[in-house]
């Protein structure tokens, strides 16, 4: 089963083992945006530790699938120590590898963010990889 | 499948083999193979006896319903009103013009809100439905409501999952204007004791809707013994064309209903003013537009499809397809049922630690294909503190080797996720 169809062995560490996942509020963080999927009950909250226009830290909290909770934690990895410009850009990357289709002309995503491909075969399930980029998107409006 | 499968299967009297061989869709459709297709509750496969009455409805006698003064338009016109016979047969209806072809079952719901109970109700009235309604038998009542300053209240569920009767006094109380609620459940998938609500509902005078979009397929239906007052249900989800529903209603009820739409087909004569006009008689008052001949056709071709089977066997076709699959699912550790065994067809459940989205992704990854999400019923997930089910459910072409392998799947999600 490892390595089968959407379960790669990457985002099921993930799921199992989600780094910068927090238990409880991010009380502390100086941006926190929520985003909600009520047909499957998904909820995701990011929060922001920033330094100026850079983003320290970006963690994450909520319940979800696998691929939402894989995707959130990859996410925070992504972003985090890097300029607020750079993750605007990987969300507007992430948002047009999904919703797009083909993908043509677009910068493949960081390495771990490839093993989300295999959910851009399965339309119903590209609301759970967006999820939590689309709260750091918000999130990001706010810096 | 096994000895000891076949011989069950044998004792509950419906030859799967055979049926199968019906359903073109299992047989040779290249989704379908290896396909345990285990989402019913949604919607059903057809058989080709339906598949072939609607094929033949297009090529051999299709024309215009009503009106057409030519033999094709005649044969299109019997078609269609003989399978409102053949449907209202299939329900013990009295009557065939107490049929109304809807789209869905959720524009029969909507028809009775919208043309029966809105131009009834006052400020302080109460509709009632309970908490297991899907949401097209529970929205089109909150909209009314509001709009009446009328009260929706909803008949609360026992540890059981069961109508909770006996804690709802004002139920059966001059204020109700109506009583709508489901027959089967389509996350619990229990049965409700619809015939004893209409009996004390009636004995107060409070008209009941029954909506039987999920008992159709599986129970026989007998709306005279029910004694409701209104019925809907739709095709597809009883191995019928997708497009089609009916709404069947007591006599006098339909005669004091106002139709929704207007136009042609539901009205003898256009007058100066609304007022002036004057409907056509029941049920092609509620027909307005040109009829789905097709649908008509193929719907009435599964009724005579599952009288066939005789729907006695049907449920206990299903029901024991449904008992053996919850009794294998408890066994799972960290599995939860909603229902209880002896549920008609449907059975929801959650596993621990694994999101109903992966259970029935991964499921579907090995052929098995069930639901998951809120079944439309957020009001009953809510109450239950979840946001999301599994669901399989169960038809006339499943069987044992569907339930083993809905087992096996479920449990190896458990093994990949644990």
């Amino acid at each position: 089963m490892a390595d089968h169809g959407l379960y790669k062995d990457i985002l099921l560490r993930h799921y199992r083992h989600p780094h910068n996942r927090c238990d409880g509020e991010m009380k502390d963080a100086d941006i926190v945006r929520r985003g909600a999927n009520p047909r499957c009950g998904d909820e995701i909250e990011v929060g922001l530790y920033l330094d100026g226009e850079q983003l320290r830290e970006v963690r994450f909290r909520g319940r979800g699938c696998s691929v939402c909770i894989a995707s959130s934690s990859m996410m925070t990895e992504a972003v985090s120590g890097r300029p607020a410009t750079d993750a605007r850009h990987l969300c507007e990357d992430m948002r047009e590898w999904f919703r797009q289709g083909d993908g043509e002309g677009l910068t493949a995503p960081p390495s771990d963010l490839q093993a989300l491909s295999a959910v851009r075969e399965y339309p119903a399930r590209r609301r759970c990889v967006l999820l939590s980029w689309d709260a750091l998107s918000d999130a990001l409006d706010a810096v | 499948m096994t000895a000891v499968a076949q011989t069950i299967a044998a004792a509950d009297g419906l030859d799967v083999g055979q049926i199968r061989r019906d359903f073109p869709l299992l047989q040779e459709a290249t989704l379908a193979r290896g396909l345990h297709y285990l989402d019913n509750a949604a919607t059903t496969q057809k058989p080709r006896q339906v598949i072939d009455a609607v094929s033949t409805c297009y090529s051999e006698e299709y024309g215009p319903i009503h009106r057409a003064l030519y033999p094709l338009g005649e044969a299109a016109t019997a078609r269609y009103e003989q399978s409102r016979q053949t449907l209202a047969a299939f329900l013990g209806a009295g009557s065939a013009d107490q049929l109304v072809f809807t789209r869905s079952a959720t524009e029969a719901i909507n028809l009775v809100a919208s043309g029966w109970a809105l131009p009834r109700l006052g400020p302080g009235d109460r509709i009632w439905v309970s908490r297991m309604e899907h949401h097209a038998n529970y929205l089109p009542w909150q909209r009314i409501c509001q709009q009446r300053g009328a009260e929706l209240r909803i008949i609360e569920l026992d540890d059981a999952g069961r109508l909770d009767l006996a804690q709802t006094p004002e139920l059966f109380t001059p204020r109700t204007r109506l009583i709508a609620v489901c027959q089967v459940s389509n996350v619990l998938g229990l049965e409700n004791p619809v015939k004893r609500l209409c009996i004390e509902a009636h004995a107060q005078g409070i008209p009941v809707l029954v909506d039987a979009a999920q008992s159709v397929s599986h129970l026989p239906i007998d709306v005279a013994d029910l004694g409701c007052d209104f019925l809907a249900c739709s095709a597809h989800k009883m191995y019928g064309p997708a497009g089609i529903g009916l709404l069947y209603g007591r006599v006098e009820r339909l005669a004091e209903m106002e139709p929704l739409l207007l136009g042609g087909g539901m009205v003898d004569e256009v007058g100066e003013g609304t007022a002036a006009s004057r409907w056509a008689a029941v049920p092609a008052c509620f027909e307005a537009g040109s009829p789905n001949l097709p649908g008509a056709a193929g719907f009435a071709a599964a009724a005579r499809y599952l009288d066939g089977l005789d729907r006695a066997r049907v449920r206990r076709h299903v029901a024991a397809l449904t008992r053996t699959a919850a009794a294998a699912l408890a066994g799972l550790p960290g599995l939860r049922l909603l229902g209880s065994p002896d549920a008609v067809a449907i059975l929801a459940f959650t596993m621990d630690g694994v999101h109903p989205h992966d259970l029935a992704q991964l499921a579907g990854e090995q052929g098995v294909a069930i639901r998951a999400g809120h079944h439309c019923a957020q009001p009953l997930l809510r109450h239950l503190g979840l946001a999301a089910t599994a669901r399989a459910s169960f038809g006339i072409y499943n069987d044992l080797d569907d339930v083993e392998a809905l087992v096996a799947a479920i449990d190896s999600a458990r093994h990949l996720f644990g």
